[in-house]
């Protein structure tokens, strides 16, 4: 077993960790059909002038019309992985398809075919949001009046009707991150890259863009996106990958992931003042036994989540979701 | 290779950006030039040698296309690198080279749009001049493309947004009051005077006066040409999409 980090100063047992059947290595859980691969990625190495490697012999499939979400820590290499597939990084080794084109030596090419939303990108705050969307239509090939009718559609469908004619610059964070999203959705490319598309969203705003996406999947549109919501990865994927230091350590469908979790029902309660406790159990009988035997009167007891894995997996939790702090129980 | 449909959307991009603060850039290419060119004929007196105005009129309006060049254009280029606006461009199927085009003919329809506001205010102030349309055109344009590739590897060599501003607002300045614009070379020390007459600047000021005259300054605008190139050809080099 790999080492963990534990969640508090509490001590740990081993047997009382949810147990992953295979931590090592990248496990490919549902193989792409190679034929049908949107993006094939080969031994992605990348390594910076300071010498840190940010991706380690990345391998990943994405197969055409699919949704591929990548979870990891801060610092994992989830944005160098997206940027080298974006064609904005150039990787040390290794190699990108995007749609069968090489994508370090052609990256115009593999671009056309791709809308991407970086993490971190400004917008011009001096033009309106429509002559935005518009002008940035022009670039991704599109006649006047395409890159109109493809404005007012995208404007409509990232709830922007109101902000069309305002100055970007006037617009709050999020509507500005919509904007951005709203690029890439610009000529309906076959392939959407978005890095973290919904950070800073509220709600309901987030709701609306996962919308947008679901939308464009079931038009047939392939999309490889990161991100730090477990919901959002849950909710929209059809596989899920995680990185952590650099390497894919697993990537399959919920289920399977789920599956690898050998003690996959998750018990959390809290004992008066004390922390969160929070104890694995193989089965649901097991489980209650536990309640009955500690005779715990509240508790919450269900399935283990994505989050467990994640936990398992990474040895981090998403900390924009995990202000409380829990420990794992003694059972 | 550029496209010149992109080429013109970002042109377009930027020239909202003038919509909307025109009123500071005219500031910069207008007034400072416009100022310098009434101090420099108040120094010399009443008795200002009509060549002497010349002089100081050319040094005005290359003090306002190296304004417009350098310090306005090199602070939009690194703003966008560094409010990760050029991030945006990487995102498209844009040669970096359209991008650095599309911001040239922007700063080109600015210098020209400064210029000619500067001739007519010295107009206004009595300057008479026998204008060749030609000549000035060809020189603001070699001058611009020549000062405005010294933007762009600054923008892209920068390390930060603070060292690039600084740096284009040093030789936006600089370059102007280092070469022999608004005095006669004869008053600089003999070491700096072999130098300053090889600034791009230097080269302008000769190109502007002349045109002033109606004339061609054949050599200058050579120079100015082969500068232009040099400067250019580095800032296309520099000027990646991708990093490494």
């Amino acid at each position: 077993m790999r080492s963990r980090k534990p969640l508090s100063t509490t001590v740990i047992s081993e047997v009382d960790q949810p147990v992953v059947e295979d931590l090592h290595g990248a496990k490919e859980l549902a193989p792409a059909e190679d034929a049908r691969a949107a993006i094939r990625v080969r031994d992605l190495v990348k390594q910076y002038r300071n010498g840190t490697e940010a991706n380690r012999g990345i391998d990943l499939e994405v197969r055409r019309g699919e949704l591929v979400s990548i979870l990891g820590p801060n610092g994992a290499g989830k944005t160098t992985f997206l940027r080298q597939i974006t064609t904005e990084l150039r990787p040390t080794s290794g190699s990108v398809e995007i749609f069968g084109m090489d994508g370090i030596a052609a990256p115009q090419q593999a671009k056309r075919a791709m809308g991407i939303t970086p993490q971190e990108a400004g917008v011009f705050e001096t033009l309106k949001v429509r002559e935005h969307l518009e002008l940035f239509g022009r670039f991704k090939g599109l006649t006047k009046r395409a890159a109109r009718l493809s404005t007012t559609k995208i404007i409509h469908e990232l709830d922007l009707d109101a902000e069309a004619n305002k100055r970007v610059g006037d617009l709050s964070g999020g509507q500005r991150r919509r904007i951005l999203i709203g690029l890439a959705l610009l000529g309906n490319p076959p392939l959407l890259v978005l890095d973290e598309p919904t950070t800073g969203l509220d709600p309901v705003s987030r709701r609306a863009v996962w919308n947008v996406i679901q939308r464009r999947v079931a038009e047939g549109c392939t999309v490889l996106l990161s991100t730090h919501y477990i919901e959002e990865a849950e909710r929209l994927s059809d596989r899920i990958g995680i990185i952590s230091a650099g390497k894919m350590i697993a990537i399959g469908t919920l289920d399977e992931l789920l599956a690898l979790l050998r003690k996959s029902y998750r018990l959390s309660y809290r004992e008066l003042l004390d922390e969160t406790q929070v104890c694995y159990f193989a089965t649901f009988a097991e489980a209650q036994r536990y309640v009955a035997e500690q005779r715990i009167a509240e508790y919450s007891l269900a399935r283990a989540s994505l989050e467990d894995v994640y936990f398992e997996l990474t040895g981090h939790r998403f900390e924009d979701e995990q202000a409380e702090e829990s420990v794992l129980c003694p059972a | 290779m550029p496209s010149l449909r992109d080429t013109i959307s970002v042109f377009r991009i930027h020239l909202a950006r003038l919509r909307a603060e025109g009123g500071p850039f005219l500031l910069a290419a207008l007034v400072f030039p416009t100022a310098m060119y009434l101090f420099a004929n108040a120094i010399r007196g009443d008795a200002a040698e009509e060549q002497n105005r010349f002089r100081f009129l050319a040094g005005s309006i290359v003090f306002s296309l190296s304004l417009t060049a350098i310090s306005w254009l090199g602070y939009l280029l690194l703003e966008n690198r560094f409010a990760g606006r050029l991030k945006l461009f990487a995102t498209l199927p844009l040669a970096p080279s359209s991008y650095v085009f599309g911001i040239l003919i922007f700063g080109v329809a600015q210098s020209i749009l400064g210029s000619s506001a500067l001739l007519i205010v010295a107009r206004l102030l009595g300057a008479r001049t026998q204008l060749g349309v030609l000549p000035l055109t060809a020189t603001i344009l070699l001058t611009m493309l020549c000062l405005s590739g010294i933007s762009v590897i600054i923008a892209t060599r920068a390390r930060s947004f603070s060292e690039g501003s600084l740096l284009t607002d040093s030789l936006g300045a600089g370059l102007v009051f280092l070469a022999p614009v608004y005095y006669s070379p004869e008053a600089m020390p003999p070491a700096l005077r072999m130098v300053s007459e090889w600034l791009p600047t230097a080269r302008a000021a000769h190109a502007v006066q002349a045109a002033l005259a109606g004339n061609y300054a054949t050599k200058d605008l050579a120079i100015l040409g082969a500068m232009a190139i040099v400067s250019l050809s580095l800032g296309f080099k520099l000027m990646r999409f991708r990093e490494n």
